[in-house]
């Protein structure tokens, strides 16, 4: 690795400490992706393309979940409580395992809708096809209100409660 | 050529907010104070936690190993002298109290192993002089756990707290945090019982549950969540306390 790029790469923090480090990414990766799908319906030549670069970074932004909750736990297990972080950091955790749940379904969802006719080898009309991506897709935009919450229930508990991950 | 000159910056720039953030992050973080011995005020308590609550003015907080051995004895001798408060709970026909402080004395071990436990990772020995109180009507004996919970939780853990913070131990921040949002809900459920203590008379226990992990006691009605609020451990560890 060039030495002059040393200075700016942040340090890798321990897991108990490493949640506010990680946790955007999957956010993005999920708001991301319907923008993906949206191409995938409206492009007509090379919408596949689109299509499976959506479906990465869904599972990507799934991924993430699965690793934002599991730090998450870890520096909660830090934080000073009162009744009301218990409280706060309760209903944080409890919508993010929503997120995590309902975004690994639509990520399974989405990749059985782009190559499960092909595997069962009986494929849709074009017309069925983009029906079925614009329901996805609606029904994905509105799922989106649980990161969105998710975000807020996390960014209450550091700006309101004054909640910090354990810095080394 | 170009898209590789771009990527090169939207890399460096990507490096750059990072570690910005990561700057900001240290800077904002409370427990960088410097660490020196110091002493709290805790009218009514005594350095040497619940045990002795009542005897002694003032917390002396030293280094994390040090408070690590005055929590491990504190919790030991909280679970002596709860388990000696259940039975006279027991004798007065107070089973519902009995089973409160049988429950309080399981969740009190659970500390004083998890304190136990860091103690030997930071080379330390674990030692616990139990001196049990003398025991009262079940009336003082909830007064007596009021005060020693309350001290713990709003006066001793809080000092540990910020020193294993300053002094950079995430698994002793861990186990004190345990102890003290565990402290807390004992001091609720001891009050709750106190101001109910005529109701509370009679020869059937009441069930309680504890977390094998960080201690937290709930009522069984209060039994509703699949983790652990504290620690996450799963509700089905949970022990049963009657």
């Amino acid at each position: 690795m060039p030495l002059f790029i040393a200075p700016f790469i942040p340090p890798i923090l321990p897991w108990d400490s490493i949640h506010p480090q990680i946790i955007h990414f999957p956010i993005v990766l999920l708001l991301t992706a319907p923008l993906f799908v949206a191409l995938g319906i409206v492009v007509r030549k090379r919408g596949t393309c689109f299509a499976i670069a959506a479906l990465c970074l869904m599972g990507l932004g799934a991924a993430g979940t699965f690793v934002a909750v599991e730090s998450g736990e870890a520096a909660a297990q830090l934080a000073t409580r009162t009744p009301e972080i218990t409280e706060a950091i309760g209903r944080h955790q409890e919508m993010a395992e929503t997120t995590r749940l309902v975004f690994t379904l639509l990520t399974v969802l989405y990749a059985a809708i782009l190559f499960g006719p092909a595997l069962l080898k009986r494929p849709l009309s074009p017309r069925a096809s983009i029906i079925v991506q614009i329901v996805f897709f609606v029904v994905y935009a509105g799922c989106l209100i649980l990161v969105a919450d998710t975000g807020h229930l996390g960014g209450l508990l550091v700006h309101k409660f004054g909640v910090r991950a354990m810095m080394p | 050529m170009r898209d590789c000159k771009g990527s090169r910056r939207v890399f460096l720039s990507w490096a750059g907010v990072c570690s910005l953030g990561g700057f900001r992050l240290f800077a904002a973080e409370p427990g960088s104070k410097p660490a020196s011995p110091e002493t709290k005020g805790a009218p009514g308590a005594a350095p040497e936690a619940k045990g002795a609550a009542a005897a002694a003015p003032q917390l002396k907080v030293g280094s994390t190993l040090e408070n690590l051995q005055t929590a491990f004895n504190g919790e030991s001798n909280a679970h002596a002298k709860y388990l000696e408060y259940a039975k006279a709970a027991d004798k007065e026909g107070y089973a519902k109290v009995a089973s409160l402080f049988r429950a309080a004395a399981q969740a009190e071990q659970v500390h004083a192993d998890n304190h136990d436990d860091v103690i030997k990772r930071l080379k330390g020995r674990s030692q616990a002089e139990i001196k049990l109180p003398p025991i009262k009507s079940t009336a003082e004996n909830l007064d007596d756990a009021i005060k020693g919970e309350t001290y713990e939780a709003e006066t001793m853990y809080p000092a540990f707290i910020e020193k294993a913070k300053a002094e950079n131990l995430p698994e002793a921040v861990r186990t004190f945090n345990y102890a003290q949002t565990a402290e807390t809900g004992h001091a609720k459920l001891y009050k709750e019982a106190k101001e109910k203590l005529a109701e509370l008379k009679g020869p059937e226990g009441q069930a309680y549950y504890v977390c094998p992990t960080c201690g937290w006691t709930v009522k069984k009605e209060d039994f509703t969540f699949k983790k652990c609020p504290v620690c996450f451990t799963a509700a089905k560890m949970y022990e049963q306390v009657k």
